[in-house]
């Protein structure tokens, strides 16, 4: 099978820094997204990766060159960005970044003028602009300049979480909290404002933007061994891992346990609820878990297709309050930004054990339980086809979705099967009431898809 | 404002009319040539003030990084300073971003060797190459370039000027120069600074977009803002420098231009008593003074087809100690003691010092130089017959001694003309010269001729 060391589609441009993702190809990526978004300041971050600053002079070469001003706000986490771009009024913004991917890839992480990141729409024709490569160019007196902006993007981001979280009374608990930053963006705002902003005793590792990534980028149970002794070395009432650009959440109990995303998302949601009446969207990979909690605050829960934009998009839509991508360890929360933000999801959290007396296990003991297994399955092109309907055809009684690939709802549990965005692999997602009927649903899907 | 689009690629590098022409991939896809055609070492890179070049410098960096070498950014500085601190920081080679005597809408690469030069035919001819294949060598994400800036960059620059010219013998002039809001005016009030020169400088606000006139290095410039403040100001020399310092014109102090093209007959005058070396380069169109002011110091005078090619092509043909001075009759001269850099600030200081050696004013000592009148013209070229057209004036002309190494010269005792077809430009250019009254009835048949053939 070919490796995927470039992918150049509607989600950006993503690839391995090198042969592959070329600085010609950011700058002519960059003329695309200057084209489209006009004359006018657009917003330029990156992520710790070596490859950024290469990568990040190309991008603004580009944008310069269709007689966009770029802001450049240097280091930054991709939620710090979004939320920057959308209170300045800019035309729109690019990060250079890719997220919880290797260090060898790159990629561009694009937003419009609300920071957002591109709906269907918008990536559809910028793909369009850059094929057809005819960018607006700017002659010498139209060219704009290059602007650093370093510490306003931060300020603005703490000030918007501190809105909806009780400081004062954190700053007087004074949680010990334990963090794996993984080097990235995000090192030095989280230490700030886990410190400084919410009056933590923080223990944090990796928190060195200098360094490369000391573990996989991804924070999953499997990548977080050192977050986990570090909340038991320190005696840490919770822990918090990162991953490179400041999206993603993954939590850690106070004895170490790495919690479920899911189990993240459903504590969030239920915490926002209890303060603030509105709905809740999740994509369809998400537990059910959340459909319980909203259905206790008497709340509808949305699904969409797995995609940030999507989940955005449907909250716009439903002018839901919270949301997010349960898997994925993302926590929405629109009156902050309509991104993913993990500083949210940290200041939520204590916020939650600081009104409940409960330590974060109790917490998330109090959660309606579910058994969760997921798994991916490589497939031939020309196969997908027979595959669902293959599958479709062996539970007959089950109610189908097939907004993203195939949902099957069943009593008690449900079935998602659904093609990576980003590499020739069928992704599987199954939960149930018990664990053994995960195994069972687990053992016949496997058996099916070969 | 709309341009005509204009782009050219060649030997010399890269130019054009910035978003007419001239695009980011050109700059990307040239930088990474660059990049692939360097050894390992860091890069040196400058610009001039022009709104685009913070475009070029952006797409330049993100290229040599890819390629995995350091950039040294000196940020808004001249050619000359570039190329000084390619050979101090003993970088693997330097890139110029500015388009010197173009007019704003123009910008262009240069490149540098090793040795601070400017790139041979044979290594311009690599680089092309690299170029039109497109295979660059990226590499992979831990051996990626970081960059750096040297703020210090010019300081060293003058601590060469310095440790060459005796600057403080040069305070009792006063000196006006028009900086055309140029790179010059930020190393001429460092200078003023640090060894206290008389510098009274116009038009020495940088510019990115409009340039108080063009930057065009001739007698006509000089006739503009600088000539007509000389006498008022009580100047006892006047200069005018393109955009990234490395052409220089002169105004004498009663207020008269000087032609371009006595600058490197001035420093000749200057150079050759002074060191072994007794050999003067320029090319076939400079004016013919050169040669009578060598051999007042027993110099001789090596004429190479025009270009800076051919001019870098010649100059690694001999030791450095052979060659007093090397330049063109367009003000670009440089010097051995630089390493072969066209400056004009260093231009400037050997004429200064030329004039505290002799204690004449600038009025007596191109007063004192035998006059020459040269007529200069071009013709658009539509024909297919200039190789026709030169046999045919080599046929009219057969009583003098033909040159046809680029088109033809035809020199005589006290007169010469030069007929070639520019590098840059579809013209045909006709440059006559004699000595004392101008040549009008040569040139008038010239032209003729041309006229009716290119």
């Amino acid at each position: 099978m070919r490796e995927h060391r470039l992918k150049v589609g509607v989600s950006g441009i993503r690839g391995v820094v090198g042969e592959f993702l070329t600085p010609a190809l950011a700058c002519s990526y960059a003329q695309a997204f200057g084209t489209f978004a006009g004359k006018g300041r657009v917003v330029l971050g990156r992520d710790t990766r070596s490859s950024g600053e290469m990568l990040k002079h190309a991008v603004a070469c580009g944008l310069l060159a269709t007689g966009c001003e770029v802001v450049d706000v240097g280091i930054q986490p991709t939620p710090t960005i979004q939320i920057y771009i959308g209170a300045t009024r800019a035309r729109g913004g690019i990060s250079v970044t890719a997220s919880h991917n290797p260090p060898e890839y790159n990629a561009l992480k694009l937003f419009n003028h609300e920071g957002l990141f591109f709906n269907h729409y918008e990536r559809r024709e910028l793909l369009d602009i850059f094929y057809e490569s005819q960018f607006r160019t700017a002659a010498n007196e139209e060219m704009r300049s290059v602007h650093c902006d370093h510490e306003t993007p931060m300020n603005m981001h703490v000030g918007r979480i501190l809105r909806h979280v009780d400081a004062a009374r954190l700053k007087t608990r004074r949680f010990r909290v334990a963090l794996d930053g993984v080097n990235g963006a995000g090192s030095a705002l989280s230490c700030r404002f886990l410190e400084k902003d919410l009056g933590c005793d923080l223990r944090a590792i990796s928190v060195d933007p200098t360094k490369p990534f000391p573990r996989e980028a991804e924070p999953r149970p499997d990548t977080l061994g050192d977050l986990q002794e570090l909340v038991r070395r320190e005696r840490a009432e919770i822990g918090f891992g990162q991953d490179p650009d400041g999206d993603r959440l993954a939590v850690a109990d106070e004895h170490g346990r790495v919690l479920d995303n899911d189990d993240v998302l459903a504590l969030v949601v239920d915490a926002t609820l209890s303060s603030m009446p509105g709905d809740v969207v999740v994509n369809l990979t998400t537990s059910s878990v959340i459909d319980d909690i909203a259905l206790a605050h008497g709340r509808k829960c949305y699904r969409t297709p797995v995609g940030e934009a999507n989940v955005v998009e449907m909250m716009q839509a439903t002018r839901s309050v919270i949301g997010g991508e349960g898997s994925n360890g993302g926590v929405i929360f629109p009156a902050v930004q309509y991104c993913r933000d993990s500083y949210t999801g940290m200041a939520f959290l204590l916020d939650l054990m600081e009104r409940t007396g409960k330590t974060i296990s109790e917490l998330a003991a109090r959660l309606p339980r579910y058994y969760r297994r997921s798994g991916k399955v490589a497939f031939e092109h020309g196969r997908l086809g027979p595959l669902m309907q293959a599958l479709e055809d062996s539970f007959p009684d089950a109610l189908t979705d097939r907004t993203d690939g195939l949902k099957l709802v069943l009593p008690e549990a449900w079935i998602h099967v659904r093609v990576s965005n980003t590499e020739p692999l069928l992704r599987l997602a199954i939960e149930a009431k018990t664990e053994q009927r995960v195994e069972e649903l687990y053992g016949s899907v496997r058996k099916l898809l070969g | 404002m709309m341009y005509q689009r204009q782009l050219r690629i060649s030997h010399v590098g890269l130019r054009g009319i910035v978003g007419f022409g001239l695009e980011a991939s050109h700059v990307l896809d040239f930088a990474a040539a660059f990049g692939t055609f360097l050894d390992s070492g860091p890069v040196i890179i400058g610009r001039d003030p022009r709104s685009s070049g913070v475009m070029m410098r952006e797409g330049v960096i993100a290229s040599l990084l890819a390629t995995g070498h350091d950039v040294v950014d000196l940020g808004v500085v001249s050619t000359p300073i570039i190329q000084h601190a390619i050979l101090r920081r003993d970088a693997a080679g330097g890139i110029s971003i500015g388009a010197s005597h173009n007019s704003a809408e123009w910008n262009a690469l240069k490149f540098f060797a090793a040795r601070g030069t400017y790139l041979s035919t044979g290594e311009a001819s690599e680089l092309l190459d690299i170029y039109h294949l497109r295979k660059f060598s990226f590499v992979d994400y831990t051996r990626l370039g970081k960059l750096k800036s040297a703020p210090e960059a010019v300081d060293r620059y003058l601590d060469d000027l310095a440790a060459a010219f005796d600057l403080a013998s040069l305070r009792d002039f006063r000196v006006l120069v028009d900086c055309c809001n140029g790179t010059s005016s930020l190393i001429l009030r460092r200078m003023q600074e640090r060894f206290g020169l008389d510098f009274i400088l116009i038009n020495q606000q940088m510019e990115g977009v409009s340039f108080a006139h063009e930057p065009s290095i001739n007698r006509k410039t000089v006739s503009l803002q600088l000539a007509p403040l000389m006498k008022p100001l009580r100047a006892d020399a006047g200069f005018l420098f393109d955009i990234d310092s490395d052409r220089v014109a002169v105004a004498r102090e009663d207020g008269e231009a000087v032609s371009e093209e006595i600058v490197l007959p001035m420093i000749a005058d200057y150079l050759l008593p002074r060191g072994e070396g007794k050999l003067v380069i320029t090319n076939l169109s400079t004016t013919a003074l050169v040669d009578e002011v060598a051999s007042w110091h027993g110099g001789k005078v090596v004429r190479v087809p025009v270009g800076r090619q051919a001019a870098m092509d010649a100059l690694a043909t001999y030791r450095a100690g052979q060659i007093a001075v090397a330049g063109e009759g367009t003000g670009a001269v440089m010097m051995p003691r630089f390493r072969f850099v066209y400056d004009g600030i260093a231009s400037m200081l050997a004429i200064l010092s030329l004039m505290k050696e002799r204690g004449q004013r600038l009025s007596a000592i191109t007063g004192g130089y035998p006059p020459f009148s040269i007529l200069k013209d071009e013709v658009p070229l539509v024909s297919q017959r200039v190789p026709l057209m030169m046999m045919e004036l080599k046929k009219q002309y057969a009583d003098g001694i033909a040159d046809m190494r680029d088109g033809l010269r035809i020199s005589w005792p006290d007169r010469w003309f030069h007929v070639r077809v520019s590098q840059t430009e579809p013209v045909v250019r006709v440059i006559c010269e004699q000595k004392g009254e101008p040549p009008a009835a040569l040139f008038g048949a010239l032209m003729d001729v041309v006229r009716s053939m290119a």
